[in-house]
């Protein structure tokens, strides 16, 4: 059995970005807002849809689809905190309640978009070209390539905002102390639907991205979502280094387990993966890297 | 003279408990308040409750004349953000800190307006005038200060944006005297401008010299003036000296 460890590692880097981006999404939006969004898979493929209708009707060039996914995913990251997180955060069963609530939003979503799309899956314009790289023995698309740069540039991006914005104060000083927050001035309410846009933002990314290589359908949603989960929880949710382990570390054995024992044991090895990893850490990689947080 | 704070009938609680029963007070600019009481008396109770942060409360709370009571039963600090752009500023027990932000971030937040944001570094320099002990420590997350830094960060925090009443409860709680005291007199001369500021302690040694006027809580009940001292010392307030 051959394993080519170049087309390992750049299908893995590949991977680590597309659920590093949701999975952070997913960490943020628990940390923050108490919120365990089954419905992100949907902000997922309705991005993914509203990028493809800009293609379709208005241009189809790279920056555009991109601007629009974003865009459609902060959008629907929106919607999702005003239908969810607004009429039950300060009520009795809060995280019961909503994690009912974006689960029905995710199903209602679902059949929603298959009426209004149909089920053949659509194609979205290739936003970085299509020019190819050799990487050692492997062939790196510009899709591909592109996926990976881009993600971790707007990821270094937001990291700035989040450190050097008043938006990313206020989100930092909420998650941490909601009473605190409120008492200098910090609006619950409009810094949710902040944390709720930005989060979605980078699902629209990750659907677009994402779309380079597999196509946009209304059941498009489930298996980000699965696969964000996974590596969210497996970081620690809340932290967001360790959400990034976890995405290299996940996309490494999806890898490597599609290249050796073939593609059909990929969620067997993660789910493995994760069941490990919470039984020896319970709070995940951030139980390992971060020292207790006084 | 328009009065900074007017509470008419204030009772509030937590659950079924009433702690609050229907508490008069008039703030009046320029006034340095001293609220002395045991603990489970209601002090905090008092300086939440105005900043709607009790778990249910009735009666009237004018802050420059504009309404922030009201009666209501659920959603407690709903609207704390909005009462707290209005001009109010509470440093509440237990400094309400977020751990894993520095100090710097702490200050920082306490800008919230576009204007003071804009001067945030002014603004802060100002804090560590009153604060030096801060300087040194500005990238330091607050979780590795000592309780009477925290306590710093916390009545920093709440001095960068200017308010019109500012509510400070138990700055000397877990802390030794000696803090305590140059905290307290660093309160104390804060130029309140227009605006007014409230105290609380259980220690009546405490604010000896350092307020204005002195109120007396017990039992969710004010006691003004001569009564609060004669209280004090007949309760036996801890602390109390006279």
């Amino acid at each position: 059995m051959q394993i080519d460890p170049y087309y390992v590692i750049v299908t893995a880097a590949m991977l680590a970005s597309i659920y590093g981006l949701l999975a952070i999404g997913i960490s943020i939006i628990w940390s923050s807002l108490g919120l365990i969004n089954m419905a992100h898979g949907l902000t997922f493929a309705l991005a993914g849809y509203g990028a493809w209708a800009v293609a379709q009707y208005l241009s189809s060039d790279g920056p555009v689809v991109l601007v629009a996914g974003i865009i459609a995913g902060a959008l629907v990251g929106m919607l999702i905190g005003v239908l969810a997180f607004l009429p039950l955060y300060d009520k009795p069963n809060y995280v019961l309640r909503s994690l009912i609530a974006t689960l029905a939003i995710s199903l209602l979503g679902e059949q929603f978009m298959l009426a209004a799309f149909g089920p053949r899956s659509r194609p979205l314009p290739p936003v970085f070209g299509h020019a190819s790289f050799h990487f050692g023995t492997a062939v790196v698309s510009a899709g591909q390539l592109g996926a990976i740069v881009t993600s971790w540039l707007v990821l270094l991006l937001i990291a700035f905002w989040a450190k050097h914005s008043r938006r990313g104060l206020e989100i930092r000083a909420m998650m941490r102390n909601p009473e605190g927050a409120a008492l200098v001035g910090i609006g619950l309410r409009s810094t949710a639907m902040a944390v709720m846009a930005v989060t979605g933002g980078l699902a629209g990314l990750a659907a677009v991205l994402l779309s380079q290589t597999y196509f946009v359908s209304p059941f498009s949603g489930l298996t980000p979502l699965l696969k964000g989960m996974i590596v969210a929880l497996a970081g620690g949710l809340g932290s967001i280094p360790g959400a990034i382990i976890a995405a290299i570390l996940v996309g490494l054995i999806e890898a490597f387990t599609a290249v050796s024992i073939g593609g059909q044991f990929v969620l067997i090895t993660q789910f493995l993966f994760i069941i490990i990893v919470l039984l020896i850490r319970p709070r995940g990689i951030a139980g390992i890297i971060e020292t207790v947080r006084e | 003279m328009k009065e900074v704070l007017r509470v008419q009938g204030l009772s509030a609680g937590y659950g079924p408990l009433t702690v609050l029963h229907r508490v008069n007070l008039t703030v009046y600019p320029g006034e340095r308040v001293g609220l002395i009481g045991l603990n489970g008396h209601g002090k905090s109770t008092l300086l939440r409750a105005i900043a709607g942060l009790t778990d249910w409360q009735s009666g009237s709370i004018q802050l420059k004349g504009r309404e922030i009571g009201g009666t209501r039963s659920q959603s407690a600090g709903r609207n704390t953000h909005r009462i707290v752009r209005m001009g109010l500023a509470l440093m509440p027990q237990g400094d309400a800190l977020f751990y894993g932000l520095t100090v710097a971030d702490h200050l920082n937040s306490g800008a919230f307006t576009r204007s003071t944001w804009r001067e945030r570094s002014a603004r802060r320099e100002r804090i560590l005038e009153i604060f030096p002990p801060l300087r040194k420590l500005l990238a330091a997350p607050v979780g590795k200060l000592s309780g009477g830094e925290r306590r710093m960060v916390s009545l920093g925090r709440g001095l960068m944006t200017d308010a019109s009443l500012y509510l400070i409860d138990e700055p000397s709680l877990g802390l030794a005297p000696s803090i305590s005291k140059s905290l307290i007199a660093v309160l104390s001369e804060i130029d309140l401008k227009d605006g007014a500021m409230i105290i609380a302690e259980q220690n009546l040694s405490m604010l000896e010299g350092k307020v204005s006027r002195l109120l007396g809580i017990h039992a969710g009940v004010l006691k003004g003036g001569a009564d609060a001292l004669n209280a004090a010392t007949l309760n036996g307030f801890a602390g109390a000296v006279r």
